[in-house]
């Protein structure tokens, strides 16, 4: 190991400081640390009061007028209902396609880093930039079309993007990676002791998998479908740009209310129905989660 | 059970796992297509988007303000969370797990909910469009990010190295930063690198807060995607995927990617 690195104030402090207690009794002045993040956190739930003061109080006082234009108009709450709908499907899709990758990246330890990598880096490219790469490859002249014309399959192109499908690819793409990390870490948490009970006592690896590893792996899965879920609520990018300007979010809503007009309250009263669904959503999931898993597990 | 089986399980799941890079990779072999899309088979190659991208003020002046934005919001937040998960460590106030629920609290939040926020009180404080304005937000959009790895890597320290140098007279100070602070540079190095990359892609939260004066390398892409996708784009985007790539590569160098897949001890 290296030397510790000297800071340079190590001069000042060498003398030995009169007082001889325990590092356990850590001074109250060390307080004044949490200063910062304290101010982070007021900045954060002030934004979120704020939020709460626009989408009550108009120009005209305290009102009420967007949050019953959403109760009352059917189109806001077709944009609702497409909003939880594609968002209850990308996750189900995400946690149903990152399972596997998950269990093989458990299963090979040795790649593990390597394909962690395959993993962590698309996650964390900009997510605007898979959007145009699935852009690139779903395009009415995309490389898929194009492909498929070549190769004779189809005469016209298939309209793969501009509509709620193009969206649910795009989205679930860029979520799978959040699942497979949710789950691959409850996955690593297994015992392998009990795999090779399992084994011993007859089970096949089919069912070992089924009886001993899939439940004890839910609640990664669990974990992965509320992130999943929660993030795909609060989209933007990816809706806009793989599902056109009439296939409407909840977040493509809220941007456009912001950016277009400037309507402050709109778009608060929105983004606080917006995180009252997302809360509902989790709640459901919760209470799934506890339903399925026994509560050792958890 | 069946070892065909178990292969072909393998192999489906590998090609799920090829899935994830595929777009990425599509997008890079369009920047190097002269054609300027993607066509199968493969037509010429050529750098001409690059040099297209290079020599546009635009493309060069938001990649710098991404990389300075990322920068400052990497060093600014880590210092936060090491000087707050720090004084958590040590104090282990009674209020603890509210406090940490607090910290984490930005994460349960729909990003366009988050956006929206943000917009209302940097507008109210006059920081909208502004770097720093953009800097504030992501700070708050990073906390929860910095903050896990630092107090991961402040647990593992051994409490009696911390005791034995209070015993041989190192004040708090000396304890913070010639002890804690490098025993713990693991859970730094990894929310400096990893809130870094966060700051330097996040598009969904920043399409709010820039303006006329200062944009960020992924919300132009996302306005010119919309404007013309003219393929100047894949080779832009090819260039954040390298930045990414890069910080990855270094997180797995110095720290390894263990810290992604480690089960939270709290």
């Amino acid at each position: 190991m290296r030397r510790p690195v000297r800071p340079p104030s190590s001069r000042q402090a060498s003398p030995p400081a009169p007082d001889m207690r325990g590092a356990t009794s850590a001074p109250r002045s060390l307080g004044w640390l949490l200063l910062p993040v304290l101010l982070v956190l007021a900045l954060f739930l002030g934004s979120v009061a704020l939020l709460f003061f626009h989408a009550f109080w108009g120009k005209d006082g305290f009102s009420l007028v967007y949050f019953r234009q959403i109760l009352e108009r059917a189109d806001y709450h077709e944009v609702f209902l497409r909003t939880v709908s594609i968002a209850a499907i990308v996750a189900v899709a995400s946690a149903v396609l990152a399972y596997p990758i998950a269990w093989l990246l458990w299963r090979l330890p040795r790649w593990r880093n390597l394909l962690l990598v395959i993993v962590l880096v698309p996650w964390l490219v900009s997510l605007v930039v898979r959007t145009y790469g699935w852009l690139v490859i779903l395009g009415p002249k995309g490389f898929l079309n194009e492909t498929l014309k070549w190769a004779g399959v189809i005469q016209s192109p298939v309209p793969l993007i501009f509509n709620d499908l193009g969206v649910v690819i795009g989205l679930t793409h860029v979520l799978m990676p959040f699942a497979v990390i949710a789950t691959l870490s409850v996955l690593l948490q297994i015992d392998n002791r009990l795999e090779e009970a399992s084994e011993s006592l007859g089970a096949g690896g089919f069912e070992t998998w089924r009886r001993v590893v899939l439940p004890l792996s839910l609640p990664g899965v669990f974990t992965g479908l509320s992130i999943t879920f929660l993030t795909s609520m609060g989209a933007i990018v990816t809706p806009i740009l793989l599902g056109g300007i009439r296939q409407k979010m909840a977040g493509t809503q809220i941007y456009q209310e912001v950016v277009y007009n400037f309507n402050m309250s709109k778009a608060s009263t929105w983004a606080i129905c917006l995180l009252l669904l997302s809360g509902l959503g989790l709640a459901l999931l919760r209470a799934a989660e506890a339903a399925l898993v026994p509560k050792a597990d958890r | 059970m069946n070892a065909p089986l178990v292969r072909l399980g393998r192999a489906a799941s590998f090609a799920l796992l090829l899935f994830l890079p595929a777009p990425i990779v599509v997008i890079g072999a369009t920047s190097f297509a002269a054609a300027g899309y993607l066509k199968f088979p493969p037509g010429e190659l050529s750098l001409r988007w690059y040099a297209e991208a290079a020599t546009d003020p635009r493309w060069i002046e938001a990649f710098i303000t991404s990389l300075g934005i990322a920068a400052v919001v990497a060093v600014l937040v880590t210092v936060i969370a090491f000087a707050g998960a720090y004084a958590c460590h040590r104090l282990k106030p009674r209020w603890l797990a509210a406090f940490e629920l607090a910290v984490m609290s930005p994460l349960f939040f729909p990003h366009a909910a988050l956006g929206v926020a943000l917009v209302n009180v940097l507008a109210m404080a006059g920081y909208l469009g502004t770097a720093t304005g953009i800097v504030v937000a992501h700070v708050v959009c990073t906390l929860p990010f910095a903050w896990r790895p630092i107090v991961v890597a402040l647990q593992r320290i051994d409490s009696e190295i911390v005791e034995a140098a209070s015993l041989l007279g190192a004040d708090e100070r000396r304890i913070a930063l010639g002890i804690a602070l490098p025993l713990a540079r693991s859970g730094l190095v990894t929310a400096l690198l990893f809130s870094f990359i966060i700051s330097f892609d996040e598009v969904t939260v920043t399409m709010f807060l820039t303006g006329p004066q200062v944009t960020t390398l992924p919300v132009q892409i996302y306005a010119f995607i919309q404007e013309n996708a003219s393929p100047v784009l894949a080779a832009i985007s090819t260039a954040t995927v390298v930045v990414t790539l890069v910080v990855v590569m270094l997180l797995e160098r110095l720290i390894g990617l263990e810290f992604f897949v480690a089960h939270d001890p709290a």
